[in-house]
């Protein structure tokens, strides 16, 4: 067992496309690591540059303090769960779990020994003799997992191992593997693009967007102390609502105007934020959609808007509320710095039992303890660092 | 699709209720009888070509059972031919040289396609796309072409004196065929198998031969049985390169007999017998991989 | 960072990347596999095809050489035998429209799937499993003056008519056109088979509904579709009519009577088997050469198509 580390690792494919950045990461021993990012973002190419299936243009990674760059797959010990399992087709259950061990000579009692032991975990013991064919997309997976753990490695890698399953399958193999994760203690890195995947596994997650690393955190902080507007709105289901806003200070008080409204925002921000420094200039406002309540009425900082889309969804409802006028559009350099930033649109959660209806004006006021300010062309969080 | 106007049995029954119903009795019955007369049409026709297809069969048996004399009267039958063929064609000793040289050259047909065409699906090394290119324009060179060079450097190498000769110009004429079919194979096989292989602790040597190797095995029966058929049945190249008359394939000891001209028919109808039964045995013991092979690269 | 992170990317564009080991590995042992395949085509089939372009300059009887130049071709192009042999080779080409038709007939036929295709299937497949050599023994047998046709005639009260297809001149290369044809039979209704078996059946059936004829099915929804496996069985059988047929001239006719079924393929073994000269018969493979390179070209080209 080992931690992984990555220090300023570049890679550019041949043909000069540069998949990762800059990307400094270190993995702690046992830890659970989930990389999370839009398709694309070079996820893969990191995690298959710790595997050593991808030469690492520059910068090191080192597996428990040992440099890897230049060596052989097989030799950095580490377990790899491809996205479409690549299970060997020819072989059983049992075959393809032990086919590591006995590449390595290892005694054939020792594998059969290690390859039942390792069933009984996964609960796979009564496919043993089966060929991959004749498995379910769930019983597939886990031979895939199977075939990682029997090795007992320095680490896991894991590659989207449960996009291919279906939605019920999928929820039950996260807890599975987070269950068995924790009883190896075995370092994993583990790769998705689903957020909500990455908060619910990992120990720490960090999210990558165009080959560059943007935050590394522990899924609460990560909830709650966004590094920039777009971890704000990767993070979350929904996500963030980002407001193009402008803060203003009339007597000493700030408020925060967008489209036609306008809110208090309790000084405090002016020092944790930097807020002085950007009193009348535009930056962009972040409140998640539980931060929005309904107003009760007489209460201060009140704002209205009109419900567009009422989503029920059970447990809450999701307002999709629209304030006054034109949706005015974000300049191209907000757009791409903060995906999703907005004006005049906002997403609230509201309790089950809100009365809201398509077209009815509601009365909102926001929770004035969790409010989020970026800067509108970098999207880096006004926050000081804690 | 019919030529023979014959819209299928089946998809009569299935015509939709309202439209039989619309068309009125005499017309119905009409072309329900058009159609059986189609049917009936193309079942003689597929009976006369059957006719035709198994008449060489049919001439090697019925011919085979006369003496020499009998044939040139037409009539009269006798187990004579049979009894003394091994006098005439060495049936046994030349079934058993064109097994050594079939299993010689296929062995290193498939040994070289299963290498090269690992390496040319999965293995990208600097130039592999052109030398690929070349092999397989390589399938395009008829034998005659490089005939004569050919005989001159293999009979200089004195190989045309045993089954050597034979087997290398076989293998060489079967090998870029062997290559593309490899490689088209094993283009098949995703990369994440291989790298899962090279994670477990393969190197690539290990990932052709204990993976892509067990799982080539369709491809190997398809080429297997391809150039048996081709090499069994083949005269050119044994005709020349085994110069040596013990060392003779049944099917270039055929040709020779029948070069001789003194010889009885119904003795070349047994030999031809002799000769075509194996292939005709693998032939359809594996048909399917042989019509693979054929379409191989059209049929995708 | 924006700005860096852009600058250090065109930097490492810039540098060459670095192969890791594995890169390394996969290369060497890349070229290592090809090695075989090239020395075994390199020395079998590449270099002879350099040597028989020299040999063709020459006089040569496979041991002593000597050279002649340019005028060995001019010679060859006088020689009146190598222009009959290739008159031969483009009459034979006559049979190709016969061995791609017959075929497509049986296909369709076959693709209606009477009772017992299958069987008739396999019937008509299995010539293809027997030699050459055994088809030509067995069509000599059927031409011969006291064969299977002649006694066919008599019994239809034309035994006047008495043929002796391969000792006439002008009748021994149809003879062996009819029997190339037949020996194409199989391979090709395969090739059509298959190709039918891709056709999707609703094709036919939304045709079929919308009032169609069987012919006009056939011409506007089964032929086009078939015009690939159509392609490639024409390529292949042009092919075979120039370089597959030695088994057949050998057993049926030795090229003769004259030279009235010598072709080019069978030219190149008697110029050098019979005479000698093997330098001249180098240069006839090289001109068999060219004429299946530019049909191969074709070939390449329906493969080429199919890729992309
Ligand atoms: N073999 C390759 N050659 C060139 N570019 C590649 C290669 N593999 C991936 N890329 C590019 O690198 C970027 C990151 O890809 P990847 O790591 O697969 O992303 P992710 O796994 O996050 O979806 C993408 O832009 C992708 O197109
Ligand atoms: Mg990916």
């Amino acid at each position: 067992m080992a931690e992984i580390n990555f220090d300023r690792v570049v890679k550019v494919y041949p043909g000069g496309n540069t998949a990762v950045q800059d990307f400094s990461l270190q993995v702690a021993d046992g830890e659970f690591m989930v990389l999370v990012g839009p398709s694309g973002c070079g996820k893969t190419t990191a995690l298959r540059m710790i595997a050593g299936l991808e030469e690492v243009s520059d910068g090191t990674i080192s597996i428990g303090g040992r440099v890897v760059n230049n060596v052989l797959p097989k030799d950095r010990d580490i377990a790899m769960v491809f996205q479409n399992y690549a299970l060997y087709p020819q072989m059983t259950v049992a075959q393809n779990m032990g086919f590591a061990l006995k590449i390595r000579n290892v005694a054939k009692d020792e594998i059969t020994r290690r390859v039942a032991e390792t069933a009984k975990i996964l609960r796979l013991s009564e496919y043993l003799d089966r060929r991959p064919k004749a498995l379910s997309g769930g019983q597939r997976q886990r031979v895939a997992m199977g075939r990682a753990i029997v090795r007992e490695p320095q680490a896991f890698l894991m590659d989207e191992p449960l996009s291919n399953l279906d939605a019920q399958l999928r929820v039950e193999m996260r807890t599975e593997i987070s269950r068995i994760q924790r009883l190896l203690g075995v370092a994993t890195i583990y790769v998705t693009h689903d957020q909500t995947e990455a908060m619910t596994m990992g120990d720490r997650v960090a999210v990558m967007r165009g080959g560059v690393l943007q935050q590394v955190a522990t899924p609460e902080d990560l909830y709650d102390h966004p590094a920039n507007s777009f971890v704000a709105g990767f993070i979350g289901s929904p996500p963030m609502n980002l407001l193009s806003a402008t803060v203003v200070e009339v007597e000493g008080a700030l408020s925060a105007r967008f489209g036609d409204q306008s809110v208090a925002v309790p000084g405090h921000y002016r020092e944790s934020h930097h807020l002085s420094e950007y009193v009348t200039r535009p930056l962009l406002l972040g409140v998640r959609p539980e931060d929005l309540v309904l107003a009760t009425p007489g209460v201060e900082g009140r704002f209205s808007a009109t419900v567009t889309l009422r989503e029920a969804l059970g447990s809450e409802i999701l307002a999709h509320l629209n304030f006054g006028g034109e949706d005015a559009i974000v300049s191209d350099e907000v757009a791409a710095a903060s995906p999703g930033a907005h004006s005049s649109r906002i997403v609230a959660r509201l309790g089950a039992r809100a009365q809201v209806l398509v077209g009815e004006r509601l009365e909102l006021t926001l929770n004035p303890e969790r409010l989020h300010f970026f800067d509108t062309s970098t999207g880096v969080t006004l926050a000081r660092t804690r | 699709m019919s030529v023979l106007s014959n819209p299928s049995t089946s998809s009569a029954a299935l015509t939709p209720a309202p439209r039989a119903s619309s068309i009125d009795v005499p017309g119905r019955n009409r072309s329900l009888a058009r159609r059986r007369l189609g049917r009936t049409l193309i079942f003689a026709s597929m009976i006369l070509m059957a006719v035709v297809m198994l008449y060489p069969f049919a001439v090697m048996i019925l011919v085979s059972f006369k003496t020499n004399a009998q044939y040139l009267i037409g009539h009269g039958s006798s187990t004579q031919t049979w009894r003394q063929i091994n006098a005439n064609l060495p049936v046994w000793q030349e079934l058993w040289n064109s097994t050594v040289v079939c299993t010689l050259s296929i062995a290193i047909i498939l040994v070289i396609g299963v290498m090269a065409g690992f390496s040319f699906a999965k293995l990208q090394f600097r130039g592999g796309n052109v030398v690929f290119l070349g092999i397989v324009s390589a399938m395009m060179v008829p034998l005659q072409a490089i005939l004569i060079p050919e005989f001159v450097n293999i009979a200089k190498t004195g190989l045309t004196n045993n089954y050597l000769g034979a087997v290398v110009v076989y293998a060489a004429l079967g090998t870029p065929f062997s290559i593309f079919l490899f490689t088209t194979y094993f283009r098949r096989i995703p990369d994440e198998l291989i790298e899962a292989g090279i994670v477990d602790g393969l190197g690539y040597w290990g990932v052709l031969w204990r993976l892509a190797l067990p799982m080539a095995l369709p491809a190997i029966a398809t080429v297997t049985v391809l150039q048996f058929i081709q090499i069994w049945d083949d005269l050119l190249v044994g005709l020349l390169f085994l110069q040596n008359p013990g060392e003779r394939t049944i099917t270039v000891g055929l040709a020779a007999l029948a070069a001789g001209h003194t010889t009885s028919i119904p003795l070349l109808m047994a030999g031809s017998l002799v000769s075509a039964l194996p292939a005709m045995i693998v032939y359809l013991l594996f048909q399917r991989f042989l019509v693979r092979g054929l379409t191989m690269g059209i049929d995708r | 960072m924006s700005l860096s992170a852009s600058l250090s990317a065109s930097t490492n564009a810039r540098r060459r990347p670095q192969s890791s080991l594995l890169v390394k590995r996969r290369r060497r042992v890349g070229v290592l596999l090809v090695v075989p395949a090239l020395v075994l085509v390199g020395l079998l089939i590449v270099y002879p095809i350099a040597q028989a372009v020299y040999y063709s300059f020459t006089n040569w009887d496979g041991l002593t050489t000597q050279w002649v130049g340019p005028s060995a071709w001019v010679q060859a192009f006088h020689n009146p035998t190598m222009w009959t042999a290739l008159k031969n080779n483009a009459e034979l080409l006559l049979s190709v429209p016969f061995a791609l038709g017959i075929p497509l007939l049986v296909a369709v036929m076959l693709h209606q799937r009477v009772a017992g295709w299958k069987i008739f299937r396999s019937i008509y497949f299995l010539p293809t499993a027997i030699s050459w050599v055994v088809i030509g023994l067995v069509a000599e047998h059927f031409f011969a003056y006291s064969g299977t046709l002649n006694s066919l005639l008599s019994d239809i009260g034309l035994s006047s008519v008495h043929t002796n297809m391969l000792g006439q001149e002008n009748e021994a290369l149809i003879a062996l056109g009819i029997t190339f044809i037949f020996s194409m039979i199989g391979t090709n209704t395969m090739l059509f088979l298959t190709g039918l078996a891709t056709l999707d059946p609703s094709l036919e059936e939304a045709a079929r509904i919308d009032g169609a004829g069987a012919w006009r099915i056939f011409r506007h929804i089964t032929l086009p579709h078939l015009s690939r496996f159509i392609q490639l069985a024409f390529v292949m059988t042009v092919i075979s009519a120039f370089s597959a047929l030695f088994s057949l001239i050998f057993v049926m006719t030795g090229g003769g009577p004259g030279y009235s079924t010598t072709t080019m393929e069978f030219l190149v073994y008697q110029t050098g088997f019979n005479q000698s000269q093997f330098g001249t018969a180098a240069l006839y493979g090289i001109i068999l050469f060219v004429i299946t390179a530019l049909v191969g070209v074709v070939q390449l080209r329906l493969i080429g198509a199919k890729d992309s």
